[in-house]
């Protein structure tokens, strides 16, 4: 935000950074190869449902391509509102590069439909040898990725596991450097 | 048909906003002026008042917050209104704020500090209770925006010269006083221009700060996308503000700036004198925002 917009007040909602989504493809390798850090099988894209008409027919469109393709690729889509009133739209494919491509689906459709400032992030969801979930969450403003580990309990999160990821994956992914913005997302349905 | 943004621009709001303050820069280039022909004593008030707010700017938000009872929450006390802020703070592309609650019946929320790295938002137990999910979104996401648009910087420096023309009316006669100084012209001018600029600039900054109240409730409807709760949670924060009674609120007035709603408000304050822009106008600006969004505007 320049002086002039800090002076008039003004906001505008960021759009989505230019999209380094597709930068998970590849470092998914790495993480399963190097890591032991599996797929769950599971990816979800997180936005806010508009209560427009033009927004529900943007989303069931969008839904409607998706199961489209699913029949070919084996995606399977499912929605779910959460307590905040944020809508997740969960994929699960066990070819990881299709979970990719449609999470990526999902948000240029919305990008396109003029409503891209509405989503919040996509998850990737992993599991360690242990059976336990990591979780990459991309966030579509910044175009950066940063990893959530749940330590169990309450608001627990595994922030030495956190760091330790974002030194192994090192340049295959584009990481978020400021730590603040690692946000939490507590109640990952996948 | 792809579409920019779903809500269009309010060009009059940032009009009226950058022509207050260019009416108050205006007022202030004379109290400067007359400060400088005043000699050393206008520059010694300068400089104490500067010292006045840059410890405002620096040294006041925790001072405010325990004025205000209130104290900083973790995550695990707070973990509803923290990963709800969280979630605020991804869309509107922001660092996390520090968060507070203060514990009163009072509903009510306030943003602190100069800039998005410093800030503090705090809610009240009151506020907590009274709001469903939907509505306290739309008035942290509120606060966020003040903190955003550095809402608090911004004041303090508008209200810079005005504090010193305050000091300059107020102890006047020490300065103007003190033995031979009686008979000195330029102090006189000085005087008489200060009342003139604290009056003049005090409607300016009432103006200026309404104007942003207006920008702060048009970003917290861009941040959530839901104009209509947060209009909802101001008709009902404002019915619940009038069961509360004068005495609790009398001691917050200092802080009734930075509020979501300003306390006690009594029917008796015109228009002009208030910080904040009458409720009929909020929702009424609101209601256009969900009409744009609706696509009916």
């Amino acid at each position: 935000m320049g002086l002039f917009d800090i002076l008039t007040g003004k906001r505008k909602m960021k759009a989505p950074a230019e999209s380094r989504l597709f930068a998970m493809s590849t470092a998914a390798v790495t993480l399963e190869m190097t890591l032991e850090l599996r797929s769950s099988g599971k990816a979800a894209i997180v936005f806010q449902p508009l209560a427009t008409a033009d927004f529900s027919a943007i989303v069931n469109d969008m839904e409607e391509v998706l199961r489209g393709t699913g029949e070919d690729t084996g995606t399977q889509v499912e929605r779910t509102d959460d307590s905040f009133g944020y809508r997740w739209m969960v994929l699960s494919d066990d070819d990881f590069e299709d979970l990719v491509v449609g999470i990526n689906v999902v948000s240029q459709a919305l990008q396109d439909g003029g409503y891209g400032e509405r989503i919040l992030c996509a998850v990737f969801a992993f599991r360690d040898a242990q059976d336990q979930p990591v979780y990459w969450i991309y966030n579509y403003k910044r175009g950066s990725y940063y990893p959530f580990v749940p330590a169990g309990g309450e608001q627990r999160r595994d922030s030495e596991r956190e760091l330790r990821l974002k030194a192994q994956i090192g340049h295959e992914l584009p990481v978020e450097p400021e730590l603040e913005r690692w946000f939490p997302l507590w109640g990952i349905p996948i | 048909m792809p579409r920019p943004t779903s809500f269009g621009k309010d060009t009059g709001l940032q009009l009226r906003m950058t022509l207050t303050m260019f009416l108050l820069g205006l007022v202030y280039v004379v109290l400067i002026v007359a400060l400088l022909g005043a000699g050393a004593s206008g520059v010694t008030v300068a400089l104490i008042a500067g010292g006045f707010a840059l410890f405002q700017l620096f040294g006041s938000d925790k001072l405010a917050l325990r004025a205000m009872g209130a104290r900083e929450v973790t995550p695990a006390e707070a973990p509803e209104l923290h990963a709800m802020i969280d979630r605020l703070c991804v869309q509107a592309d922001l660092p996390k704020p520090k968060v507070a609650v203060a514990d009163t019946r009072m509903p009510n929320a306030f943003a602190l500090g100069r800039g998005p790295k410093s800030a503090t938002v705090c809610a009240t137990t009151g506020i907590m209770d009274l709001l469903s999910p939907a509505e306290l979104e739309g008035v942290m996401a509120h606060e966020l925006t003040h903190v955003a648009n550095r809402d608090v910087l911004v004041m303090t420096l508008a209200s810079f010269f005005a504090t010193i023309a305050a000091y300059i009316v107020q102890f006047g006669f020490f300065f103007g006083g003190g033995g031979d100084d009686d008979d000195n012209p330029s102090f006189m001018i000085l005087f008489l221009v200060s009342i003139g600029v604290y009056i003049v600039s005090f409607f300016l900054m009432q103006a200026l700060s309404r104007y942003r109240e207006f920008a702060a409730d048009r970003g917290a409807a861009l941040i959530t996308g839901r104009p209509s709760a947060l209009a909802s949670a101001l008709t009902r924060i404002s019915s619940g503000m009038q069961r509360i009674p004068q005495q609790d609120l009398r001691a917050t007035q200092e802080l009734a700036a930075f509020y979501i709603f300003p306390p006690g408000v009594g029917k008796s304050i015109g228009a002009i004198f208030a910080t904040h822009p009458p409720m009929e106008k909020r929702i009424a600006a609101l209601q256009r925002l969900e009409m744009q969004l609706q696509g009916t505007a």
